[in-house]
């Protein structure tokens, strides 16, 4: 026996040995197996996510498609509606211009009238002949309408469909606004035409003579330009209201 | 790795059969051994280390290209939505409709629209001279109304009456007696203002005697179009060059 006692001490090395060999191998055999397990794992959970991703992509791509054909679509029924748009708007811009909603400048010509100031008249006399009065600037107004004016204003009221003059007292009223001396009739249209039919003694015939007889101002002037306000009322339409038979 | 056990399992065998003397060898198969391992244990590692760096960053940036496109699309998603919203049918109507109405009643005030309503008819036998007539349209206005009509013809702003040589004209047409005012507007403070004492009626009644004017309630009347065209070729508006000028800065 004592021959083979160093062989069992060396055995028992081995022995030793081999237990380490057999354990570095079960993590050899182990460790690659493992790893390819985990990587697995992890690359199906990216494939997944990847697939999610892409058909939420895709999803989405066919909603923007959607989407985009919807924009095209209101930008074109816009885009006509903007040209109807345009259209209404041109159309309410001459309707304004014609209902004397927009201050209008051009040549023309300026009527103005205003009290005699003959001084020292004798008492009892009629005052009557030396003052304007709402019908003179009137007949003023329709005359140079009769003259072919385009718009016509006294002071700052521009005359329109639903305008009077009017006097309540001494005060003469234009759109329901009291107007005072000198009064200042302006017409816009052609010079020579409206300045010839002002100056016409064919009309205006009682202006004239009290002009002549009682010193009453009236005083015609062609204008290379002159300059109409907008009318600031409104248009009520309470009674009227638009339809035929 | 099964070819390792095998080659150990051998050598254990061989000394246990022969009982060889393998002092000097057993330590240095082993040490062979395990340095074999070891080589074996890091090439497995380094593989497994290199495939899943050949394998992960390429699905990771797939990953994170279609997390970052998908969020880029998400945003295209939500502009066009909020641009489709500012097609919104209800204001766009709104607008449109406002437009329109206001159009309507501009069109009526220039007497470019057939209307009708409740008012008065003023029938007077005549024949008056233009300035009577034109102080009856004056007053027509100044008792309220909306819109009027004379002998069938609309009277606008311009609407002179005028003499010529055949008679009275109005809008270009002849004006022959009687004259028939059809005022649009409240009929009873109509009636009241034009038959009130001292009013125009009562005044021309009394230069022309026997030529009685007659007011008459009117539930319904019709009024025509005015059809002459106006053009303007001399006014030019201010306010929308202001408008340009300031469009242009």
């Amino acid at each position: 026996m004592g021959r083979w006692a160093p062989v069992w001490g060396r055995s028992l090395a081995l022995i030793l040995g081999g237990v380490c060999l057999g354990l570095l191998l079960q993590v050899q055999v182990y460790t690659p197996a493992s790893s390819t397990v985990d990587s697995n794992y992890e690359q199906a959970q990216v494939r997944t996510a990847i697939q999610q991703l892409e058909g939420e992509q895709l999803d989405l791509k066919e909603a923007i498609a959607h989407l985009r054909e919807q924009l095209e679509h209101h930008q074109q029924l816009a885009a006509s509606e903007t040209e109807t748009l345009h259209e209404l708007r041109d159309e309410l811009a001459a309707q304004r211009m014609r209902a004397g909603l927009m201050a209008l400048q051009g040549p023309g010509v300026m009527v103005s009238l205003d009290d005699s100031d003959a001084a020292a008249l004798p008492p009892d006399t009629d005052l009557n002949p030396y003052i304007v009065h709402e019908y003179d600037l009137r007949d003023v107004v329709n005359l140079l309408w009769l003259a072919g004016a385009e718009a016509v204003a006294v002071n700052e009221e521009r005359i329109v469909a639903s305008t009077s003059i009017y006097c309540v007292g001494s005060t003469i009223m234009v759109n329901d606004t009291r107007l005072s001396p000198p009064y200042m009739a302006r017409a816009i249209g052609d010079p020579a035409t409206l300045y010839a039919v002002a100056m016409d003694p064919a009309y205006l015939r009682d202006l004239r003579r009290r002009v002549q007889q009682h010193g009453l101002k009236l005083t015609i002037d062609w204008r290379k330009e002159v300059v109409l306000p907008a009318y600031k009322g409104g248009f009520a339409f309470e009674y009227a209201q638009a339809g035929g038979p | 790795m099964a070819g390792v056990e095998g080659v150990v399992l051998e050598v254990q065998t061989r000394i246990r059969k022969q009982g060889l003397w393998l002092g000097a060898w057993v330590p240095g198969l082993v040490c062979l051994l395990l340095g074999v391992l070891l080589v074996v244990q890091f090439r497995t590692q380094g593989a497994v280390g290199r495939t899943s760096t050949a394998t992960g960053p390429a699905p990771m940036v797939v990953l994170s290209t279609l997390v970052e496109a998908n969020a880029r699309l998400r945003q295209e998603r939500a502009a066009l939505t909020s641009q489709i919203a500012e097609y919104q049918p209800t204001s766009r109507q709104e607008r449109l409709t406002a437009l329109v109405e206001e159009l309507n009643r501009l069109r009526i005030a220039n007497g470019l629209v057939e209307i009708m309503g409740p008012g008065v008819e003023v029938h007077i036998e005549g024949p008056l001279s233009p300035l009577e007539m034109q102080d009856l349209v004056n007053e027509l206005r100044n008792v309220g109304a909306e819109a009027i009509a004379l002998n069938g013809e609309r009277l606008v702003a311009s609407s002179v009456i005028a003499s010529s040589d055949e008679g009275l004209v109005v809008n270009g047409q002849p004006l022959t007696p009687p004259y028939v005012f059809q005022a649009l507007g409240d009929p009873q403070n109509m009636e009241t203002a034009l038959t009130r004492q001292g009013g125009l009626l009562m005044l021309l009644s009394l230069a022309h005697e026997g030529q009685g004017a007659t007011v008459t309630q009117r539930t319904r009347m019709v009024l025509p179009v005015y059809t002459r065209p106006l053009q303007f070729q001399y006014a030019q508006p201010i306010e929308s060059k202001r408008t340009v000028s300031i469009q242009t800065r």
